[in-house]
């Protein structure tokens, strides 16, 4: 613990010190630039405006709070429905190799599709509303989970079926303990495509249905140039973007545990201590 | 001459199953909506769909000029980003220094959804070509960086002991066995940035455009004209397939040694060549 908090001051903290010098002088050149009208202001905005219109938007008139939980809402709706949709397509379309020869050509052909060009479509479909926005959603996001659950249903190892075959597994048991935990890791990949895919297909809902979000409120402010704010919503974004990021891959690490080394060090230790204790009360 | 033809007959009685079903798929599509199971406004008919295509494509023929276009911009747009990534990930893989203080920005402009930019983007470089090329070329550039990234640093440890062994200088090791040897990776990225400055492209004409698939399109769905919207779909699954094709096509030719044929075919040309410069010299 304590080497380890030593090693971080040392080495960590300079590095991040001259990281930081680096942005605030990145930062002072471009202020300065539009200051002395190198850089047109209306279009590409001064550091210091873009942090006034964030005290503006989420402190002063805090007009954003609505319309990032509507699109937060929306990400999360479609990304359950498509991921729901992919997976378990996906599980059925792999264990059925008569259904796949079909399906393959058609497959082929929706991976060459933009997938996102649909949501004009669905739109003029579906009507305007919530119901249109979710669907292209999950259009968007349904690809990466089914492909990625076909791929890991498929390439389940030969050596593996087979000592489970010569075991007398049944069909439930290499389900359970062999299909599905070999599958999990490719899925949760494929997961973590279709969360990045939800938030930008959100987006395209939300410019193509200017009602409300955080992509119509994009679309809104660069068209009455008021471009602080518009990059104020997309540092948001960013935000957004890497706690979606990073809330994926703590839920890769919590789902698929064994692809990782200290996870599994910590499950296996976790489990070791379970035997231990149950063996101590069974002496005791 | 004979397996070839052999081939060609089993591929095709192969594809008889597949067309049936896709035939049959269609003629139940149609009954259905002839005998109004369906509604006809919002999912045409395969018969309005093909007429449709037909005029978009030959009586009309205004889809060629919109077609081109979005082409041009998804492949300029993969282009400039490309070679951005490209470039940099060059350059980090051979600096630490620089590799250090390039990769925050790259992932913060990975993390943030490239997308968002459009209405951003359109702002600076206008309704016209230039703002679909600008962000084909935001959002292809990340899947490139980082697979060209990974490609040049991660080295095999054997391939680098030979090289090592055998004294190759810096620049042979970096023409000889890293260039090589990312080049699969470079390629994966490629594709993927390929189809990714198509959707940059065609989201940016959703949002403001005078020409392109993607304002057809909207144009299309926004008159309730389905067919003819699903007509314009069909021709952006052409444009995704023949920039995937293309970049595949340039992989295997690049890439030789990872097809088996390809490889044969390549060292027997490269086999001939050799003997025949030795041959001219003695």
């Amino acid at each position: 613990m304590v080497l380890g908090f030593r090693a971080f001051q040392g080495k960590h903290t300079k590095r991040i010190i001259s990281h930081a010098l680096i942005f605030i002088a990145l930062l002072i050149c471009w202020e300065s630039a539009s200051n002395f009208g190198l850089l047109d202001e209306y279009l590409y905005p001064k550091p210091s405006g873009i942090f006034h219109s964030f005290w503006v938007i989420y402190v002063k008139n805090a007009s954003i709070w609505h319309h990032l939980w509507v699109t937060i809402g929306l990400v999360l709706l479609g990304f359950v429905g498509g991921s729901i949709a992919g997976v378990s397509l996906g599980s059925l379309v792999g264990f059925n190799p008569t259904m796949r020869r079909f399906l393959q050509p058609y497959i082929i052909v929706i991976e060459a599709t933009p997938r996102i060009a649909v949501a004009p479509l669905l739109i003029a479909a579906l009507g305007f509303g919530i119901q249109s926005k979710v669907a292209i959603i999950i259009l968007v996001c349904f690809f990466a989970p089914f492909i990625n659950t076909l791929s890991g249903v498929i390439n389940v190892g030969n050596d593996k079926l087979e000592l489970f075959k010569s075991l007398g597994a049944t069909k439930r048991q290499i389900l359970v303990k062999l299909v599905f935990p070999e599958a999990l890791p490719t899925i949760m990949a494929g997961e973590r495509l279709a969360m990045t895919a939800a938030l930008s297909g959100a987006l395209v809902a939300e410019f193509i249905q200017r009602d409300q979000g955080l992509g119509s409120l994009i679309l809104l402010y660069s068209r009455n140039l008021n471009m602080s704010s518009a990059f104020a919503c997309i540092f948001t974004l960013t935000v957004l973007g890497f706690f979606i990021f990073k809330g994926m891959e703590i839920l890769d690490r919590r789902i698929a545990f064994w692809t990782y080394e200290a996870g599994r060090i910590q499950r296996s230790n976790k489990k070791a201590r379970k035997t231990l204790n149950l063996l101590e009360v069974g002496h005791g | 001459m004979d397996r070839t033809s052999g081939t060609v007959t089993l591929l095709l009685l192969r594809a008889i199953p597949h067309v049936i079903i896709f035939l049959s798929f269609l003629v139940l599509w149609e009954i259905s909506i002839i005998l109004g199971w369906i509604d006809n406004i919002m999912i045409p008919k395969p018969t309005s769909i093909a007429g449709s295509i037909f005029k978009l494509y030959v009586t009309q023929g205004i889809i060629y000029e919109h077609f081109f276009i979005t082409l041009c911009e998804a492949v300029l747009g993969f282009c400039i980003g490309a070679t951005i990534a490209l470039t940099l990930a060059t350059i980090s893989s051979l600096s630490g220094v620089f590799k250090r203080y390039v990769i925050p920005y790259a992932v913060v402009l990975n993390v943030t959804p490239g997308i968002a930019l459009t209405p951003v983007v359109i702002a600076w470089f206008g309704y016209g070509m230039g703002s679909k090329i600008a962000l084909g070329a935001i959002v292809s550039f990340f899947p490139i960086f980082v697979n060209t990234l990974t490609g040049l640093t991660q080295v095999d440890e054997e391939r680098d002991e030979l090289f090592r062994s055998l004294r190759a200088n810096k620049y042979q090791m970096f023409f000889k066995m890293k260039l090589p040897g990312s080049l699969p990776m470079v390629f994966a990225g490629m594709k993927i940035g390929l189809t990714t400055a198509l959707i940059g492209a065609i989201v940016a004409e959703f949002a403001q455009a005078t020409h392109g698939v993607g304002v057809l399109m909207s144009r299309f769905s926004f008159k309730l004209d389905m067919a003819s919207s699903i007509a314009t779909l069909l021709s952006m699954t052409l444009i995704g397939l023949i920039l995937f094709y293309s970049m595949e096509f340039l992989d295997d030719k690049t890439v030789f040694w990872r097809r088996e044929n390809r490889l044969t075919i390549t060292s027997r040309k490269r086999k001939q060549k050799w003997l025949k410069a030795n041959s001219l010299k003695r």
